[in-house]
């Protein structure tokens, strides 16, 4: 078929729909100058957080991979990481994690010197990369390169039946077209476990989605030891198996953790956070260029790395707030794929979603153990 | 008897900041926060990612951190903004109404369209901004006030310069009535038998021994060991060596009066004194429970030199040592590197904080306020659902 989009392609063979100047803060103590700097660049977004010091094994390196994950995603052109000096995820460290060829400079607070230093070295630097990443235009690229993460939130049954069918051909043709779609294992479908473990032919996605399906399972460190199982309702698992059929037939390719990039194309499930700003910052991370959030009202805050649409079912509800970027009707499967299809295409080629309009976009990392 | 000049609030609460805030209840609402503090100049944002849902520990703690943080004594007037029929949204409008605060929530996702929202917020937000011109500072008691204690990017020379000079402070203060709240139990661990051995009585030092013990253990919960990563790699470039020897120096801010009572992350004294609040030794999430708890001012130590503050309380920033304060000059406020020098003693510097205390609470600018640094988090106990 050959779809095409108009990106950014970068020199490791990545493609970007956005061009984006990061600057990107290693803690959250190098934040103000960080939002300081990318204020004062044009192209430029601030990738601050709350984390990067007093955390511990598995839940730093969530942090740390984060970060990494995030520069190394092709909608930047290049980035430039901020520190304090002395944190835990050490500048130095995060540099050499990263594997990129972009533009790519870090330092630290404490080693030039003061706040005031390091905005005036900061600014500098990244407005020169501004002005490089204004005379990159973009080329014919195809759609094989895109990496489409797709997630529910806040969705309801109504809504659900209404936009399965859709969806479900919407990934169709992101497979045939050679994507990658990331899909988010969101709370609400982990009781549909078992039926996404038989769309798997990876053992160990298979054992995992099994587990994931009998029972909700989180840390919790206050006073149970070590996972909390919670039963499913009857309800959540009604849910869950409509939420399912977004999926239906299609074959898993592997179950990805926090951080874990896609190995190969194809449909792949992510694990989630429950605040939406971190499952899409996980997206960003894990190398999407573009998010479809479903549900059942426009979502209020995306991602600042990547354009997110808001998909809907037109169910009579009056989605007051204007952010939602496509309505999706009973019947007419294939031609609404088919449009929804060529909206991601545009967006993807760089038409603004209506959370970028509104320029509500935000970025957080989720913890999996808790600051110390 | 010591007296400042404050805003006197309809709870009887003392302000030493006249702050308007706007604060998200949910993660989603954070970039519509972001936006409306913009809506009005002077608008101070608070904004936090937390998820929609958490295990109780954690949504109590967020729950008491927002209301504390709405409701702080340096807060004006504060805006909510939450989603369609938010239970954290209704409960601070409430707790915060009951005492006749000045609050408003606004709620997304609802009927109303964004723009119709945003006029809402504009409108009441002026409004905040123009009866603030008629809080005036009055005068108040030095008792009324309490003062955090705080250490990061501690070095070698924290436990024997800017530390013990904050509790040389500390036993001062105390002794004229003032409430000073040690915080960060991570830096207790190792010392924990001397604030122990302090404490006023049986329950206050078994209640400290069992927050010091449970921290240990929730970190061993995640299948880690505390001493392994703390101190940091700044801590350790500072010449510190183990987290022992970290917390021997960090405690010397309690200085050497009696513990009066242990609190909770986030919540407010009852006592006044010294006190000590379960808060992690991440300085962010740290002073975000101290504020939240009612301290008008945070002290807070530093050797690698940190420039962050808080959104609704001065944090007075005391270098260690004479390099740092060379070097990092536009983010701290007190130079306890005199001490090194030999020109300053530790009582020295416990009266040049105190002087510094009492001039921050008139109104004095901190250098954190005069950078606008206003980080806040609010520390996460398990994993969000």
């Amino acid at each position: 078929m050959g779809y095409t989009f108009k990106g950014y392609l970068r020199e490791d063979g990545l493609a970007g729909t956005r061009n984006h100047i990061g600057i990107v803060s290693s803690v959250i103590c190098s934040s103000v100058i960080t939002n300081e700097i990318a204020d004062k660049v044009p192209g430029a977004i601030p990738i601050t957080h709350a984390n990067g010091c007093a955390q511990l094994g598995d839940d730093f390196q969530v942090t740390k991979n984060m970060l990494a994950g995030i520069v190394e995603n092709p909608n930047f052109h290049s980035a430039l990481l901020i520190g304090l000096g002395c944190e835990t995820n050490q500048v130095a460290g995060l540099l050499k994690s990263i594997s990129t060829t972009k533009p790519l400079e870090g330092f630290s607070i404490q080693q030039m010197a003061g706040g005031k230093n390091t905005a005036e070295r900061g600014i500098t630097t990244a407005l020169t990369w501004s002005k490089e990443a204004k005379q990159s235009s973009r080329t014919e690229l195809p759609a094989s390169l895109l990496k489409v993460g797709i997630v529910t939130e806040d969705i309801d049954e109504a809504s659900l039946q209404v936009i399965a069918p859709v969806i479900n051909a919407l990934i169709e043709l992101l497979i045939t077209s050679g994507a990658t779609v990331v899909f988010g294992l969101t709370k609400t479908l982990e009781p549909a476990g078992n039926l996404l473990a038989l769309n798997t032919q990876d053992a160990s996605a298979k054992k995992n989605l099994t587990y994931i399906g009998e029972a909700l399972s989180r840390r919790r460190w206050e006073k149970a030891q070590g996972y909390l199982r919670t039963n499913f309702s009857e309800q959540e698992k009604s849910l869950a198996a409509l939420e399912y059929q977004l999926i239906n037939t299609h074959e898993i390719q592997s179950l990805l953790d926090y951080n874990q990039k896609p190995a190969k194309n194809g449909l792949h499930l992510i694990k989630t956070s429950g605040s939406i700003v971190e499952t899409l910052s996980n997206f960003a991370s894990v190398g999407c260029n573009l998010s479809i959030i479903l549900s059942k009202r426009g979502i209020l805050t995306g991602s600042n790395a990547l354009p997110c649409m808001i998909v809907t079912a037109n169910n009579g509800i009056n989605h007051t707030n204007n952010l939602v970027d496509y309505e999706i009707q009973e019947n007419q499967i294939s031609q609404q794929a088919q449009a929804l299809f060529t909206q991601l295409i545009e967006v993807s080629s760089g038409k603004l979603t209506k959370l970028e309009e509104y320029e509500l976009g935000e970025f957080a990392i989720p913890h999996i153990g808790t600051t110390f | 008897m010591k007296k400042f000049y404050g805003y006197r609030r309809s709870d009887g609460s003392i302000g030493v900041r006249n702050h308007v805030i706007v604060l998200n209840t949910v993660g989603e609402l954070s970039g519509l926060t972001r936006k409306i503090a913009k809506l009005v100049s002077g608008v101070t944002p608070v904004i936090h990612y937390s998820g929609a849902t958490n295990f109780p520990e954690d949504q109590q703690q967020i729950l008491r951190t927002l209301v504390g943080t709405a409701g702080h004594p340096n807060v004006s007037a504060a805006l909510i903004v939450g989603m369609k029929d938010d239970p954290v949204a209704q409960e601070i409008v409430t707790t915060l109404q009951a005492k006749n605060r000045r609050v408003h929530a606004v709620y997304f996702n609802s009927e109303k369209s964004i723009a119709a929202i945003f006029e809402e917020c504009k409108q009441w937000l002026s409004a905040s901004m123009d009866s603030r011109q008629y809080d005036v500072r009055e005068e108040a008691l030095l008792t009324e006030l309490m003062v955090g204690l705080e250490c990061g990017g501690s070095d070698a020379w924290s436990g024997i310069t800017a530390n013990p000079s904050i509790g040389a402070f500390s036993d001062m203060f105390v002794e004229d009535g003032g409430t000073s709240v040690l915080a960060e139990t991570t830096e207790a661990i190792g010392a924990e038998h001397i604030i122990a051995s302090n404490a006023i009585n049986q329950a206050v030092r078994e209640q400290f021994l069992a927050i010091v013990r449970n921290y240990e253990q929730r970190i061993k919960e995640t299948g880690e060991d505390i001493r392994s990563a703390n101190p940091t790699p700044g801590n350790m470039a500072g010449g510190l060596t183990t987290l022992e020897e970290k917390s021997l120096g960090c405690i010397k801010k309690g200085g050497s009066t009696s513990l009066k009572e242990v609190v909770c992350y986030s919540q407010a004294p009852t006592e006044k004194g010294f006190v000590f609040m379960d808060t992690p030794g991440y300085d962010v999430e740290s002073v975000c429970g101290l504020a939240a708890g009612g301290a008008q001012i945070v002290l807070f130590s530093t050797g690698k030199g940190s420039p962050t503050g808080s959104p609704i309380v001065p944090v007075i920033k005391i270098g260690t040592n004479p390099k740092v304060y060379e070097i990092m000059s536009e983010h701290i406020d007190v130079n306890a590197g005199k001490i090194i020098e030999g020109v300053s003693t530790i009582e020295d510097i416990g009266k040049e904080i105190y002087s510094l205390v009492e001039a921050v609470a008139n109104g004095h600018q901190t250098a954190a306020e005069n950078h606008n640094n206003q980080e806040f988090a609010i520390w996460r106990l398990a994993e969000s659902i």
